[in-house]
């Protein structure tokens, strides 16, 4: 009798069990998972940015030039690792005219940082120029940056009270076209880069860099908003006719602008 | 009973520990049934059945502390607890060690029924998510079953080892 209920213990299980199984093929492949795509995520949004002066109104929005750089580096002779050091004086104005190329006796900014406009989804819109002023160069070492580097960037010293936009003393930078990156979410742009460095005169290259938007946000107090563009290119300073072999001749420059609607 | 997904994973859990064991009862003691006897492997896997149920308990209780870590604190266990009853039932399992208990294969046998019940309802649903869970249910069966088999070996295995311990003693 025990033996008899073990068996039929045993084919209700089997029968459940068959049961459970055969319902539970399906006859179908397991369809898998889509791999998750390598591609690159794109979105843009509709932000349009235009300069402008007048303090409070929102809608204009006004470089930052003590929360910007302009950042280079290249390795030390040659080999090295890199040597980096920034611009202290620089703006967004167009000097491409040449008739505002002159020393002026200010402190602040010589003239108004508005040669700029940006539309994240019309980049054929968006357009700046800018420029350094070369003697301002800052290594961090007092005496390489006010000395050995002025002779070989052959520029002159600073005077101080004046901001020298004298055409020895600036490199400039202005677009000419503003493109989708098909790769990533930035902006491909195509620029004119002119300075004089060693040479007798100013020459103009058209170089190709890459720009990110960083979108507009209200800064943590909830006053006003920000956004910020960081521009990358390389220039080789050979061209420029800046002969030395303390550095190498490729130098990548980032330059960080922000900019708010205060 | 929680209807939440992670009491959906704590059933599937006490699914893959105990409810294999029926079956793996049922095929031992109806091959032990045929043999009558007359093989001592067969009856030493029928008398080995609620030692390996009591092991699975264990084994249930250590996955479960292993799971808690390190916050053993009864707020820690009561949010990882979803079916308190069932956890509870099947943590009895270990009292089958007891040999008072262990000859009750009987009573292994009910005990461990109450897993197979959950699966039940799935049988029986129609519509494609049924499909999906039973199809889950199924798999974490067939684990069950794999679980209860190798430890219902291993407790024989065992067995061996202590009685071929035993006789070399006394041969000593």
């Amino acid at each position: 009798m025990k033996r008899l209920n073990n068996k039929l213990l045993l084919i209700i299980l089997l029968i459940i069990s068959g049961y459970g199984i055969i319902s539970s093929c399906t006859h179908k492949d397991q369809v898998l998972p889509a791999a998750v795509s390598t591609a690159v995520k794109i979105t843009r949004g509709n932000h349009v940015h235009l300069p402008g002066l007048t303090a409070g109104d929102s809608t204009q929005w006004k470089f930052d030039k003590v929360h910007s750089a302009v950042n280079w580096s290249t390795p030390f002779l040659e080999v090295g690792a890199n040597l980096t050091g920034k611009f202290n004086q620089f703006g967004v104005a167009d000097l491409s005219n040449n008739t505002k190329l002159q020393n002026y006796s200010v402190a602040g900014q010589p003239l108004p940082d508005t040669s700029w406009a940006f539309y994240e989804s019309q980049p054929e819109k968006s357009h700046f120029a800018g420029y350094v002023q070369i003697n301002t160069i800052n290594t961090g070492e007092p005496g390489r940056d006010g000395g050995c580097l002025v002779t070989t960037l052959a520029t002159t010293k600073i005077v101080p009270g004046t901001q020298n936009l004298t055409v020895t003393n600036i490199a400039q930078i202005k677009t000419t076209s503003v493109t989708f990156d098909p790769a990533a979410n930035d902006y491909i742009v195509v620029f004119n880069f002119t300075w004089q460095g060693g040479l007798a005169s100013p020459i103009t290259q058209s170089i190709t860099g890459k720009l990110t938007y960083v979108p507009k946000a209200l800064v943590p107090s909830g006053a006003y908003s920000d956004f910020g563009l960081r521009f990358e290119f390389q220039i080789n300073k050979a061209d420029y006719g800046i002969i030395s072999t303390e550095t190498a001749d490729k130098i990548d420059i980032v330059i960080n602008a922000n900019f708010n609607n205060k | 009973m929680n209807d939440s997904f992670i009491a959906y994973i704590q059933q599937l859990e006490l699914i893959a520990f105990f409810s294999g064991f029926p079956l793996v009862y049922a095929i031992v003691q109806v091959l032990a049934g045929s043999f009558q006897n007359k093989n001592s492997l067969v009856n030493r896997f029928a008398s080995s059945l609620t030692y390996a149920y009591a092991l699975i308990g264990l084994l249930f209780l250590g996955f479960q502390l292993k799971k808690l870590y390190p916050n053993y604190s009864i707020s820690g266990i009561n949010a990882h607890v979803q079916h308190p009853y069932l956890v509870i039932w099947a943590l009895t399992a270990m009292l089958f060690c007891i040999p008072m208990l262990a000859k009750r294969g009987r009573l292994a046998l009910f005990h461990s029924l109450i897993f197979l019940i959950p699966i039940i309802p799935d049988l029986f649903k129609g519509n494609a998510s049924g499909a999906n869970f039973l199809q889950n249910d199924m798999k974490v069966y067939g684990s069950s079953l794999i679980l209860n088999v190798t430890v219902i070996i291993v407790i024989v295995a065992i067995s061996y080892l202590l009685s071929f311990l035993k006789k070399q003693l006394r041969s000593d």
